[in-house]
């Protein structure tokens, strides 16, 4: 290692002692899998959603105060138009690079939730969500109602006709719940619609308060998953009480860091090549103007599905009338949420299993489970898609009236065969034993009384591999690892074993004997830890001496 | 230090290098991309001022936004022939309608020309909404038509040659917002409405053809007349519409402007759908 880092490092390390706490975490594993990858996709767009949005806040104006426009896009000259829009005109089309920005934060939303949701779905299906990990499951279901709210915040701000329209849904949606209603939509809106307080509100709350509980929240999501150490899939030598995976520097911190990369150049790339919202195409919102085909982005399109479909009925309960809309805008996303951060407690009530789960589930291995979700999942789905009714009508050339009742019958046919397929899927490729396994060889014979019998082939009872059909490949090994963690591991098994994790593993000393090591199949880098044990290898390692020096040190402070 | 960083396979170094040039050189290609755009932007607004003061000079006061024309009457035995072979199965000979299809004496020359012109007349199918489709008689022939059936009553508006040069574009944007776009939506991509029922594209449509819906009001379209929008009104709508097919249209591939529906499209299965690939790639898979 350098001079200077080590020397840095240990100016650090003899004022802030970082070195404890800092060697495991550049030691902790995380097991490498690509459907892990969902979650850090929805925290880098984060990241990208960050910085582009303090550049827009720079050159944006959250005010709904009418000025005349005078700026360079000739069609609007001279009309009267919010501050607010007028400045989101003024970012597309006069600040450099402020239309690529702009369109880099509008499609990073788009991906930071579609990521989120993925993600939801991988943690549901392999549950994920079960003890221990119900209340980071509870964090992550606040975290993509904060997103879609924010989303659809933010996708207010320039002030359009098509996000006008969209606030103008959203006053009747609040109006629209019994009793308190009215009361709450003036008390958002600072009075009656549309007012002046709405965009400067939305701004302060966008820009703000949103953001501020997303880092929070996000930080606890990601500090709860290192304290209780990421789940894995099974597989042969990964057990409860283990992790295995890469170590997280270098390995995983690059790897990670350079899907950070990735993510931010898949966002640039579209908001440099494909437009996002051309609001200079829809004009200034003023209240008495529509335009027909008024889209949601796509995490509110469920919303406008479910408002679409809803047949006009009209319910009276005690002498008043609650609002049509109160059941697909109010009532649906609320059991929607409640049901999904409650998902983990609603699931142990039925399944009365109160065990620790580090392993991930097979979807397939819960058929139950897995075509459950695959229903629900498809209900949503339908609503969706019902979003676009118009524009599917329109494109396909058939009727409206068509479209929307093919719509209400498949949201309540899909669901049910969806879940079925699946259930019948999963149960045709869950796992069974002895499947996949080769058989023993056998010789069979026949006697004279044309009685068979089959006998295994000499010399190969354990197991009846065939040797010369199937030889495995041989798989490089990694001697510098071995040789280190040796190092590390003797040192180490005294002491960490009974530090961090000692409440979630019984008896860990003696698995961690057989467990250490470098794996057989897999590649580089990757071996094995037990779930307890913080460090074996890495920027530290190795350096016995080095440690002991250290710990010395803090025992001296 | 060495010993660990080896451990990193040699796909995943790959990542990093490529992923890093990547998203460098498309940052800077948005860059420039819209550095460009923006200066051309401007350049062209510059243009369009001139343009329109130039056209404030010499076209100027007294030029009337529109004209309203009946064709030749010259041209009426023709229009006659015409009428007789292509119309009269269904609106009879003298035009006075039947039970398939409507009186056109009195509607004027504008009415006519819009149908035959943009190839809804003659019908394809009479239960459904006309649509367009490649007309069938030349401008002289249509003219001729409209010359006929205008002859045979007085009324109804003759064909507009609408001044465009002298419209004010943004006055046509407000006035497209307050009266079209609640159908035509306000790209003018057109939408389905109701049963069987749409708004059509306004994407391709003449200057004429504009002018003449909005004062004739064809199919379920409302009539737009001298009391609801003046000449002027009508030839800045036109001019907005005309500007509308070719938009100033920065930011990239313009997704058909339908907005929300293609962009969540895009965003989910080429946005989160390529991150997914990639994340596929440097990512490890199951282990058995």
């Amino acid at each position: 290692m350098n001079k200077r880092v080590e020397k840095t490092t240990e100016w650090l390390d003899e004022r802030l002692g970082i070195a404890k706490g800092g060697r495991s975490s550049l030691n902790k594993i995380f097991p490498d899998h690509w459907s892990f990858m969902l979650g850090e996709i929805a925290l880098y767009s984060f990241i990208v959603l960050l910085f582009t949005g303090v550049f827009l806040t720079l050159f944006y104006v959250p005010s709904t105060q009418q000025i005349i426009y005078h700026g360079s896009y000739a069609p609007l000259r001279g009309q009267s138009m919010s501050e607010a829009y007028a400045s989101t005109l003024h970012i597309s089309f006069s600040v450099r690079a402020g239309l690529v920005m702009r369109q880099m934060h509008h499609w990073a939303a788009n991906i930071f939730i579609a990521a989120i949701v993925v993600h939801l779905c991988r943690v549901f299906f392999t549950g994920s969500f079960r003890k221990p990990r119900e209340i980071n499951w509870i964090i992550g279901s606040i975290l993509l109602i904060l997103a879609i709210v924010n989303g659809f915040i933010g996708y207010s701000l320039p002030d359009d006709l098509i996000s006008g329209t969209g606030i103008r849904i959203a006053f009747s949606i609040v109006e629209s719940v019994p009793l308190v209603g009215s009361y709450l939509a003036f008390f958002l809106f600072g009075g009656n619609y549309p007012g002046n307080a709405i965009i400067p509100r939305f701004y302060t709350i966008h820009v703000l308060l949103v953001p501020a509980l997303i880092v929070g929240l996000l930080a606890a999501h990601l500090g709860i998953m290192y304290h209780q150490k990421h789940t894995q899939y099974p597989a042969p030598k990964r057990t409860n009480k283990n992790v295995v995976g890469t170590v997280f520097w270098p390995t995983y911190a690059l790897e990670a860091g350079g899907f950070f990369f990735i993510t931010a150049a898949v966002i640039a790339a579209l908001g440099g090549l494909v437009q996002i919202n051309p609001i200079w195409l829809y004009g200034p919102y003023v209240p008495y103007k529509v335009s027909y085909a008024v889209q949601p982005d796509w995490y509110m399109g469920w919303l406008d599905g479910a408002l679409r479909l809803m047949p006009s009925w009209e319910v009276v309960g005690f002498g008043h009338m609650i609002p049509n809309v109160f059941f697909p805008a109010v009532l649906l996303p609320g059991l929607t949420f409640t049901a999904l951060s409650l998902w983990p407690f609603i699931e142990k009530k039925i399944t009365k299993d109160d065990e620790v789960h580090n392993l991930c589930d097979r979807p397939r291995d819960n058929p139950w489970r897995t075509s459950l979700g695959v229903g629900i999942l498809t209900f949503y789905i339908v609503l969706f898609f019902a979003s676009s009714t118009d524009v599917l009508a329109n494109t396909f050339n058939t009727s409206l009236n068509l479209v929307l009742w093919t719509f209400r019958v498949l949201l309540i046919a899909l669901p049910p065969v969806a879940g079925y397929v699946t259930y019948m899927l999963t149960k045709e490729t869950e796992v069974v034993e002895e499947a996949g396994s080769r058989r023993p060889p056998v010789v069979i014979t026949r006697s004279l009384d044309g009685e068979y019998h089959s006998v295994p082939v000499a010399g190969d009872e354990a197991g009846g591999v065939v040797k010369e059909e199937f030889e495995p490949m041989e798989v490089p090994e990694e001697k510098e690892y071995e040789s280190f963690m040796g190092g590390v591991a003797s040192e180490h098994r005294d002491k960490d074993l009974v530090g961090v994790g000692e409440s979630s593993s019984k008896g860990g000393g003696s698995a961690f004997h057989d467990e250490i090591g470098p794996s057989r199949s897999g590649g580089s880098g990757i071996f094995r830890v037990p779930r307890n044990l913080p460090g074996s290898g890495g920027l530290f390692g190795g350096r016995g001496s080095r440690r002991q020096r250290r710990r010395g040190g803090q025992d001296r402070q | 230090m060495k010993v660990s960083l080896r451990s990193l396979n040699s796909s995943k170094a790959r990542a990093l290098g490529i992923s890093a040039l990547l998203s460098t050189a498309v940052g800077f290609a948005g860059m420039l991309a819209f550095g460009g755009s923006s200066a051309a932007a401007q350049q062209a607004t510059q243009q369009t001022s001139v343009k329109e003061a130039k056209s404030v000079t010499f076209t100027q006061a007294n030029a009337p936004a529109i004209v309203y024309k009946n064709p030749p009457s010259s041209l009426i035995p023709e229009g006659r022939t015409l009428f007789i072979e292509n119309c009269s199965t269904c609106h009879g000979i003298d035009a006075g309608g039947s039970s398939r299809a409507p009186n056109l004496q009195g509607l004027g020359a504008a009415t006519i020309d819009f149908w035959v012109y943009t190839g809804r007349m003659p019908l394809e199918d009479p239960t459904v909404q006309a649509v367009q489709k490649p007309r069938k008689f030349t401008r002289q022939q249509t003219l001729a038509i409209a010359a006929y059936v205008s002859s045979l009553a007085p009324g109804g508006p003759g064909i507009p040659s609408v001044n465009v040069t002298g419209a004010n574009i943004s006055q046509g944007q407000s006035l497209f917002s307050t009266n079209c776009a609640a159908c035509h939506t306000i790209t003018g991509v057109g939408d389905a409405l109701a049963n069987n029922v749409y708004a059509p594209s306004l994407y391709g449509v003449g200057a004429t053809q504009i002018a003449e819906a909005v004062r004739t009001g064809p199919g379920n379209m409302p009539r737009f007349g001298n009391g609801t929008l003046s000449n002027a009104q009508v030839a800045d709508i036109v001019k907005y519409v005309l500007y509308l097919q070719r938009p100033q249209d920065p930011g990239g591939l313009a997704l058909g402007h339908v907005g929300p529906v293609t962009e969540g499209f895009v965003g989910i299965l080429i946005g989160l759908g390529g991150l997914m690939l990639f994340g596929y790639w440097v990512g490890g898979r199951a282990q058995r």
